[in-house]
């Protein structure tokens, strides 16, 4: 508990009238594989797109621990400068560079945070260089982790939806963040793809030491992937805790089945 | 007949016909009031010629060139994927060729050699002065404007704006305004190149910081206004520009250092090096631009700003650059202009002019250097031609035509341009396909 990363606290965000989070409270430590679950309309990416900097939640505060180990509050932060602090994520639709190469898209994650500036670029002189090899090499790497390396020189739009994931998850870790945020990324996939990326994602974690936060439809995955679980419904937090836990948990079901009571309730 | 008219190979002669009918009248003598239907019964009497080659009445000049039109279109429908196969067969060897470095490096050398020797081979005082102003100027304009549009991917309808702060710049710096020039003390206007670069690319960041959070369509319409703007400045602020009657004269650049002491007279040849210099030196920064992780953060915000942002790349950081640095090669354009002409007027720098340049870099394929140089030059050539030597009955508005027609034959059959990028072309050819639903065959058969 000492060491965490996210810290949500009493987060609402607002559209309008419509409430799309309310009153969230989560945590997450560092290193953990967490999950956060829930019908449509739960409010999960609304929660995604507030860590990443894309929304701008109006009460409570979000604080993200990154490498120095110094808090920063999240609320007010563009989404490039999350994704310079160390926050990577994907998206539910990928969202690839399409017209680039599998080796260019990740490339462009891998060299994005260094600082070769306009002169550097305009000169090409040896630092220049150096940096482009570096960028090569670990771009390389992450190809070969993801297992990718023999379509690096594919074009990203003719990736199955399989391949695009690890792409995804490729450019991501790219970026060299603390924490992947992992967007439906068994959404499109066939089981045996889901199988390689449940192994993948426990890679990500246990050989790059990044911790992994995920939001999945697909429960078999979520259950054999996530160490601890969050539950959304209609944008609050209605349960937390352990797969086993959260799978016996009765309001849980009620939420994910409905029944007529719950029903009547919210119209 | 009917049975005739059946066929479409008939069908689209009779539409080409037709279509050359309506070209021919339009393009026709005016009437007048004595006689309201002159235009209508001279556009088929008068002489003409094609380009001055082929003198005879209009009509047989418009239905010549309707029957070639025809011909070409009906063999291309019919035959047409059979020659492109046959010559994308015969490219392939070349090509592969030319991805080679040292044999890229060969061509470009032999190219820039050409440009040096054409000027003592084209001695006509006419084409010499067109070198420099129709072409290098042009070409200057079209490579800077594909950074922000090709490379960025940002449609700039007000690029003449930093062609004229160029060009005014100049003429502050030289003393030719009615204000003052810096320290009060007129400059050659050799000086007036690192300020006039200086300046420009201040003010596409100042433009840009503000506009380029919009998107597509309403930057295109920040910029359109920021071109009027500038125009109108140049026009209304009497004290400081000058005005609509222009700028006092520029002096022509000179060196004196030491030994070496050197004056751009009144000739242009003198210019045409000064400026081919500035031209291959641009083409070489912004080419390593494109293949650095500039280029790539450009490509990354054109093709999915969202994806990109969540890289880390900052959009308005890497726009305003765009802007900032495709300004700096109009900066000098206008150094050139108002060094070589003397004076200055607002009225050469209208919206006419941005889209002219805009034509420059889509005619030769947006993002493509190369694509664009060739563009400009074949264009350029083609306007300092018609000017040169105009066809009988030829305004010089009537360029419009040619180039609007031209314009709609590149996009159906070349829609990147004359040398496309690669990377745009996979755009559109994606954009393509996912409409036709082959994106695979698509995608297998281009290289890996």
């Amino acid at each position: 508990m000492s060491d965490l990363i996210f810290d949500v606290d009493h987060v609402t965000l607002r559209f309008g009238g419509v409430i799309s989070l309310n009153d969230v409270s989560l945590h997450q430590d560092r290193g953990e594989i967490l999950a956060v679950i829930g019908p449509n309309g739960a409010g999960k990416t609304s929660l995604f797109n507030s860590l990443t900097g894309v929304y701008q939640p109006q009460e409570g505060t979000i604080t993200f621990v990154g490498r120095n180990g110094k808090p920063m509050s999240i609320i007010g932060k563009k989404a490039f400068r999350m994704a310079n602090a160390g926050v990577a994520r994907t998206f539910q639709a990928s969202r690839m560079f399409s017209a680039m190469t599998t080796f260019e898209n990740v490339k462009i994650g891998a060299e994005s945070h260094r600082g070769i500036g306009v002169v550097g670029a305009m000169l090409r002189g040896p630092a220049t260089r150096r940096d482009e090899k570096r960028s090569d090499t670990r771009t390389n790497e992450l190809l070969r982790f993801v297992g990718l390396n023999e379509r690096a020189n594919a074009i990203s739009a003719s990736l199955s939806y399989g391949d695009r994931r690890r792409l995804e998850i490729a450019r991501g870790l790219a970026t060299d963040p603390q924490v992947l945020l992992l967007d439906e990324p068994a959404a499109g996939t066939n089981p045996s793809e889901k199988l390689e990326l449940v192994k993948l994602i426990r890679r990500v974690r246990d050989e790059m030491g990044v911790t992994i936060l995920l939001i999945e439809h697909d429960m078999k995955l979520v259950m054999a992937l996530a160490e601890r679980i969050y539950v959304l419904n209609f944008g609050s937090v209605i349960a937390e805790g352990s797969p086993e836990e959260v799978r016996a948990n009765p309001v849980v079901i009620e939420a994910y089945l409905g029944s007529s009571t719950e029903e009547v309730e919210h119209k | 007949m009917r049975t005739l008219l059946a066929k479409t190979a008939v069908r689209r002669l009779l539409i080409t016909l037709g279509v050359m009918a309506v070209i021919e009248l339009m393009t026709g003598p005016p009437g007048n009031n004595a006689q309201p239907l002159y235009g209508f019964t001279h556009s088929f009497d008068e002489p003409a010629s094609f380009f001055g080659l082929f003198p005879a009445e209009r009509w047989a000049i418009f239905f010549v060139f309707g029957l070639v039109f025809w011909g070409i279109t009906s063999f291309w429908i019919t035959q047409g994927p059979t020659v492109k196969k046959r010559v994308q067969d015969a490219l392939a060897v070349p090509r592969a060729k030319t991805q080679k470095r040292p044999v890229r490096i060969g061509v470009l050398a032999g190219l820039l050699v050409v440009a040096i020797i054409l000027p003592h081979v084209e001695t006509a005082p006419f084409w010499q002065a067109a070198m420099v102003e129709q072409i290098e100027v042009y070409v200057l304009l079209a490579i800077g404007l594909n950074v922000v549009v090709g490379f960025a991917g940002l449609l700039d309808l007000g690029y003449v704006a930093f062609y004229a702060i160029g060009a005014y710049t100049t003429a502050w710096v030289t003393g030719a305004l009615p204000t003052p020039p810096i320290f009060d003390h007129a400059l050659n206007p050799f000086f007036a190149i690192p300020v006039a670069i200086a300046l420009v690319m201040v003010a596409g960041i100042v433009l840009g910081a503000p506009t380029l959070r919009l998107r597509g369509d309403y930057l295109a319409i920040v910029t359109l206004g920021f071109g009027e703007i500038i125009t109108i400045f140049a026009n209304n602020l009497y004290g400081i520009t000058g005005g609509s009657l222009g700028t006092k004269q520029i002096p022509h650049p000179s060196i004196h250092l030491g030994p070496i002491k050197y004056v751009w007279g009144i000739t242009p040849v003198p210019y045409y090096y000064l400026t081919l210099s500035f031209v291959v030196l641009f083409i070489i920064v912004f080419s390593l631009l494109e293949r650095s992780r500039i280029g790539r953060a450009w490509t990354a915000i054109r093709e999915d700003e969202v994806a990109a942002e969540s890289v880390g790349i900052n959009p308005l950081k890497y726009k305003v650059m765009a802007f900032a640095i495709g300004a700096a090669s109009a900066g000098f354009a206008g150094v050139v202009t108002a060094s070589q002409l003397f004076y200055i007027f607002p009225s050469s720098f209208t919206l006419q002019f941005s889209i002219n340049v805009l034509v420059l870099v889509i005619l030769g394929g947006m993002g493509s250097i190369a694509g664009v140089v060739l563009g400009a030059i074949l264009i350029q050539t083609l306007t300092a031609f018609l000017l040169h030597s105009p066809p009988a009955g030829y305004q010089p508005s009537d360029l419009y035509i040619y180039l609007g027609a031209l314009l709609v034959t590149m996009m159906i059959f070349r829609p990147a341009g004359l040398i496309p990028s690669r990377r745009r072309k996979r755009e559109i050819t994606l954009s393509e396909d996912l409409h036709e639903g082959h994106l695979d065959e698509v995608l297998t058969g281009d290289d890996t």
